[in-house]
């Protein structure tokens, strides 16, 4: 079971050190759970998962982003000395290979490179990276000098990266799970996609990745009403079928009648202001924001 | 104003030349007076922004890497059924009367002073002859340099209701201390409703310095399509165009390119809109790298007389460090307003958003920024119809990018 616990977190925009955006956030998601990130425009929900995700744009000041593994998530038993990580000081892909996925609420419209190639590539990317990661130097040495090669991180098979003829099943396997047209796959990623095609597709990016904790960022945002259906349907699997923490960012009551969160945050000017099981929704729902800014500011 | 090779060039180098191939007495006339225009004629025409010309064709040495006598290659031709691909001599001989019909015809020989050098000392050609009515698929010309200097020419003429494919290759193979220096001049007359389409990759190595001029007629009904790559060479100066002359006629010129080191390019692309009912389509990308440039002119001009024109340009360069340069001029210049035409020009860098998209899905940022560059030629790779050139052309930018 992996924890994303994010403590004391503080940020600013890394060009305006007069702009801080986020003021000590203070979250933990574990797997196997969904969260439902709330709260008002410009609280800071966005730019918090595109902080722990590692966006250039901003500069932490404070705190701590910490990922901590049981050490069964991955193929091979992850070494005790290996299982917690501090995110911030990784780079965006090797956050990704320890787990994280970020779901953009605008994403990348990429001309020119395939579905299908785009994924194969970061699944591949993905195992390789996590190799490096968790390379243990001294069993390195150790094997040089015994002569052969140990990788204690390999990928879904020992020799080596998922094949075209693999990976396509793997996708068919996770477009079916999703109820996504064939089509997709081939498909220039975004390129030309509807607003629900671009969200459908960051869910079903997140179903082949199988990440440990996936941040999807205002994931119902333009999204028909069978759109949304398809989308939950999406982020429903990706606990119960990956066992991922999802952490939902969204500021709509509409796709929590679809997706029943574990737990439900509220940020309010850059922080965790509100915390509670699924009946916190269902409050914000019936008092709305103003609530929350009288309940942590007390009444005007 | 010009210049510095005339200089050392005598009239019996040229003589040599012309006798090697057997050629008529009008052809050498043709040199000889393009030997002694050298003088009065300047180079051709570049970009120039405030401040600045872009290519320097003035500066470059022709003396130390113009040698006419010693022009070495490989050269390769696959001809196809029903058509005649020639060697020079071979086409002076047997096809006398239609060379000296079209050599010059559509690219004066005095044009500037690189054509009329080019005219005076080329010493490899090729003619391309369809006959009315003849598909001919899959022709080849791979030229690959041994010498210092190569002069080429090329001739391809399609008769009514002919077609053909040709793909054009060129590199260099035994190395040469120093610089070098390639010249090809193409000139295409594509009969009515005839078909001519032209791929070219250009390879050079990068000591070479380049000046190609490929340029085609139309007659009515006929369609020439260009496509030209350039990776190689130290310099390349080149223009791709057509002549829209018959009614109804189109072209679509087509190029890619990837600079990087220290390497230049200076690409233009042009149609004439003269004849009726006429359409051009003019699509170019480019990456440059390092501190590689580039400068591209696009110039679409539509006549008095060419009437229901429809004309489309569009460019974008990607420059992937900090250090390359990129210039870009779209021009339309229309003298009769029944057209509809659009142009386009960008010059950018890569997308941060679009980067860090790919990079928390696990890519690192070199893979990253390939798979960008790869898809970003993917627009112009698909407008490229000949399949072989279409798979050269990637494997080569692929290449580059994993150097």
């Amino acid at each position: 079971m992996a924890r994303l616990e994010i403590r004391n977190l503080h940020a600013e925009v890394a060009d305006d050190e007069e702009e801080t955006i986020l003021e000590g956030v203070d979250l933990a998601v574990e797997s196997d759970e969904i969260h439902a990130l709330m709260g008002p425009n410009g609280s800071g929900k966005s730019t918090l998962a595109k902080v722990v995700a590692g966006h250039p744009a901003y500069r932490v000041t404070e705190g701590e982003v910490t990922l901590h593994l049981d050490g069964d998530e991955f193929d091979e038993p992850i070494p005790e000395d290996k299982r917690t990580w501090d995110l911030l000081d990784l780079e965006p892909n090797e956050r990704a290979a320890l787990g994280i996925y970020l779901g953009f609420q605008y994403p990348a419209e990429i001309e020119g490179v395939t579905m299908v190639n785009f994924l194969r590539t970061a699944l591949n990317a993905k195992f390789e990276e996590r190799e490096e990661l968790f390379e243990d130097e001294e069993d390195e040495e150790e094997a040089e000098e015994a002569g052969y090669d140990t990788s204690p991180m390999e990928g879904p098979a020992d020799e080596g990266e998922v094949g075209v003829a693999q990976f396509q099943e793997i996708l068919r396997g996770k477009m079916e799970l999703l109820d996504i047209d064939d089509r997709f796959a081939d498909r220039y990623l975004n390129a030309g996609f509807s607003g629900g095609e671009k969200k459908q597709n960051e869910v079903l990016q997140a179903a082949v990745l199988e990440p440990e904790i996936a941040i999807l960022d205002e994931i119902d945002s333009g999204l028909d009403i069978d759109r949304l259906r398809d989308v939950s349907t999406g982020i429903n699997a990706l606990r119960d079928e990956e066992g991922s923490g999802v952490l939902m960012i969204t500021h709509y009551q509409r796709i929590l009648d679809y997706v029943e969160p574990d737990r439900v945050h509220v940020m309010l000017d850059g922080q965790v202001v509100m915390e509670g099981g699924p009946d916190l929704a269902e409050k914000l729902e019936d008092k709305g924001y103003d609530w929350v800014r009288e309940e942590t500011y007390g009444t005007a | 104003m010009s210049t510095q090779v005339h200089a050392n060039l005598t009239e019996e180098q040229v003589r040599a030349i012309s006798d090697e191939l057997d050629e008529p007495e009008w052809l050498l006339e043709t040199r000889l007076d393009a030997l002694s225009a050298l003088s009065d004629l300047d180079m051709p025409k570049v970009i120039r922004t405030p401040g600045r010309d872009w290519t320097n064709l003035d500066a470059l040495d022709f003396e130390s890497f113009v040698d006419p006598l010693e022009g070495a290659e490989q050269k390769e031709r696959v001809t196809a059924e029903g058509a005649e691909v020639l060697e020079w001599s071979e086409a002076v001989a047997e096809h006398e009367a239609l060379v000296r019909e079209h050599f010059g015809s559509v690219v004066d020989t005095q044009e500037n002073y690189l054509t009329a050098l080019s005219t005076a000392l080329f010493s490899t050609g090729t003619l391309v002859y369809v006959p009315e009515r003849v598909d001919a698929e899959d022709v080849k010309i791979r030229t690959t340099v041994d010498s210092r200097s190569l002069f080429n020419y090329t001739l391809v003429v399609t008769e009514t209701s002919a077609s053909v494919t040709i793909l054009e290759r060129q590199s260099t193979g035994d190395e040469v201390e120093g610089d070098r220096y390639y010249s090809g001049i193409v000139e295409a007359v594509a009969g009515e409703n005839s078909r001519i389409q032209y791929g070219a990759l250009q390879n050079l190595s990068e000591e070479t310095y380049n000046y190609t001029l490929k340029r085609g007629r139309t007659d009515v009904y006929a369609t020439i399509n260009w496509i030209d790559g350039n990776i190689g060479s130290r310099l390349t100066k080149t223009e791709v165009s057509t002549e829209l002359a018959g009614d109804s006629s189109e072209t679509q010129i087509v190029g890619a390119f990837f600079g990087h080191d220290d390497q230049h390019f200076d690409l233009d692309s042009k149609v004439w809109h003269y004849g009726e009912h006429t359409t051009a389509d003019l699509v170019m990308r480019g990456v440059v790298d390092d501190t590689a440039r580039s400068v591209y002119e696009g110039v679409q001009y539509v006549g008095d007389d060419a009437w229901n024109t429809s004309s489309y340009q569009r460019e974008n360069t990607l420059m992937l460090s900090d250090e390359s340069e990129a210039d870009a001029s779209p021009k339309l210049e229309i003298d009769n307003h029944d057209t509809e035409a659009s142009h386009s020009a960008t010059v950018g860098q890569i997308d941060e958003e679009d980067l860090f998209y790919m990079l928390t899905r696990g890519i690192d940022r070199e893979s990253a920024r390939n798979q960008l560059v790869e898809g970003f030629f993917v627009p112009v790779l698909d407008e490229v119809e000949v399949g072989e050139l279409r798979a050269d052309l990637r494997e080569l930018i692929a290449a580059r990018l994993r150097e």
